[in-house]
């Protein structure tokens, strides 16, 4: 199922929608918004993605994560 | 012959008590406003101007008869192409948001003028009728006619016809201000808040850049228009000042409410001229250091005299003051296809200047805009399609403009859910407007709720073509199409 999440990447000046499959990962979710914010943020290799202020492990699924219909989550760089 | 204080009252302020039918019906709660008063209640409007229809044509036609010459001798095409392209974009940007926006006014200028509660009231309203289909007139004429030399200027007229995602946004706020309030939200909403309020900045400090760039039209049609908007701004006080004896939460509640949608439309259309189109050599002040100047000080000003409060946010609003128009011109600028004008990128001497202007923020913009010119520098020029996003961007419920509150740093987009659905919202005042009144709101679905809906299309390419009606010859560019000697690279 497609789910569309609200991502916010450190730095950036606006908000993205990404629609990610559910059994997509965390980690797939953090470098699909940091590649659509690219274009004013340079991409990190590794970043933290938080919901609800809760770090989130990046190998569950957007599913396992509990994320749902525009939920907001955060991308922050790993050294931040 | 007599003079003209002993007729003037005859002709604009003569009511009398109704004897073949009830006050409530001649000037019904739903279309004269709330809360309803007794005409006594209203009895003692007035205004300073207290202009007569006799005088007001006279005017006016002096008026029309000064803008005409100018724009006989300094409107034409050759004056036009001979403008600095980042501000003929900051034209552009108010050739569309201006007259359609102009025409929603006279509607509720006509409103006041049938249902407004004292008869100086109706008649100060008919005249601002008439002003505002001049406003209405003034820019289709003279910036239409430029339409052969620059198609963007089509957009004029046809703007607030589109879908665009800044028309989505417009139409939000003038459907409600402008052609749904009643008279007295109207007058609060309009007059007190957005002209007296507001309009200052559009008109004190954006006439004076454009002198300052060599656009005499612009100044001349700004200042024109000025000067009838500082005559029927006047409804606006004393509409709130009975408001206020009579319902002091209902006066406080439609200040807060209007302050805040008026700032985020002139954060971005001023603020983008200001801080960004106008060029450096040209700026006289930055956009805060305007709102400072002819804002904050009359504003509260104004504030204190009516015994009422600041807005609940307003300690959100003065941080908004130093980051909010720099967040929407970062996106806007990288999504740039999606809009109707061309933007400029802020070279090294713009950025050493908005870094001065801006000491306490400026730290967090200076990254993206040092990544779009590494990015600029790699492509080379005319690669448009290379620095723009292809996902989405996020839009608030309330006000329909980007998720772009706060700062890059910290973003206040904020979540509510309502009968099962979810709303995002760019800050804590959109959230509480919207949540003050969800009936009215609750419905109406942003951009991205319309391709998540299926109404709109979900590839970025197509929404700009199909949907916000712009082709690759209209849609907006990097001004100078990415050759800014300071580039480097012979470009």
């Amino acid at each position: 199922m497609l789910v569309p999440i609200y991502g916010f990447v450190r730095g950036d000046s606006i908000g993205l929608v990404a629609l990610v499959h559910d059994h997509q990962t965390i980690d797939e979710l953090a470098a699909m918004l940091q590649q659509a914010a690219s274009v004013r943020v340079a991409p990190r290799p590794r970043a933290k993605v938080y919901f609800e202020r809760r770090l989130l492990d990046p190998k569950l699924t957007v599913g396992e994560a509990g994320l749902g219909l525009m939920d907001r989550v955060d991308v922050v760089p790993e050294d931040e | 012959m007599l003079h003209r204080e002993q007729w003037l009252d005859l002709a604009r302020k003569l009511d009398w008590e109704f004897s073949y039918v009830d006050e409530r019906e001649v000037f019904p709660e739903l279309a004269s406003g709330t809360p309803w008063l007794p005409a006594a209640a209203w009895a003692g409007w007035d205004e300073p101007y207290r202009t007569s229809y006799t005088e007001y044509v006279a005017n006016q036609h002096a008026k029309e008869a000064s803008l005409f010459a100018v724009h006989e001798s300094v409107g034409r095409v050759e004056d036009y192409l001979r403008l600095d392209p980042s501000w003929r974009s900051a034209l552009k940007l108010h050739a569309a948001t201006l007259p359609l926006a102009e025409f929603a006014a006279v509607i509720g200028n006509l409103r006041a003028g049938r249902f407004g509660r004292d008869s100086a009231w109706r008649t100060t309203s008919t005249l601002g009728a008439l002003d505002e289909l001049r406003h209405t007139q003034i820019p289709l004429l003279v910036l239409h006619d430029l339409v052969r030399a620059d198609p963007q200027l089509d957009w004029t007229h046809k703007f607030f016809h589109t879908n665009d995602w800044v028309a989505i946004a417009g139409r939000h706020l003038v459907d409600e201000m402008l052609i749904a309030a009643d008279p007295i939200e109207f007058a609060v909403a309009t007059h007190f808040v957005f002209e007296t309020g507001f309009t200052n900045l559009q008109f004190v400090g954006l006439s004076a850049m454009a002198r300052a760039v060599g656009d005499r039209m612009f100044e001349k049609m700004v200042k024109s228009i000025q000067t009838d908007e500082a005559r029927h701004a006047q409804v606006g006080l004393p509409v709130l000042r009975t408001l206020i004896e009579h319902d002091r939460v209902r006066a406080q509640y439609l200040v807060d409410k209007w302050f805040w949608r008026s700032w985020l439309f002139f954060s971005i259309v001023t603020g983008f001229a200001m801080d960004y189109l106008t060029p450096l050599a040209a700026r006289t002040q930055s956009f805060k250091d305007f709102v400072a100047e002819w804002i904050l000080d009359q504003f509260q000003r104004s504030l204190d005299e009516l015994g009422l409060e600041r807005p609940w946010y307003w300690e959100q609003f003065l941080a908004a003051l130093d980051t909010y128009h720099h967040m929407v011109y970062a996106s806007a600028y990288t999504y740039r296809a999606t809009v109707w004008f061309d933007l400029t990128l802020p070279g090294p001497d713009d950025r050493a200047w908005l870094a001065q202007k801006y000491p306490t923020t400026w730290g967090m913009f200076d990254p993206i805009w040092e990544r779009v010119t590494e990015r600029w520098r790699a492509g080379g020029p005319e690669l448009e399609w290379f620095t723009h996003g292809t996902t989405p961007i996020t839009f608030c419920s309330l006000c329909q403009l980007p998720l772009c509150g706060g700062t890059p740093l910290h973003n206040t987009a904020r979540f509510e859910t309502r009968d099962g659905r979810r709303y995002p919202f760019c800050s804590e005042p959109c959230a509480w407007i919207f949540k003050s009144d969800p009936e009215r709101y609750a419905s109406h679905k942003d951009v991205v709720m319309r391709i998540l809906a299926g109404e709109a299309p979900a590839n970025v390419l197509e929404l700009v073509h199909n949907y916000f009606g712009l082709d690759q010859d209209l849609w907006g560019k990097d001004t100078a199409r990415g050759r800014y000697p300071w580039l480097g690279g012979g470009r």
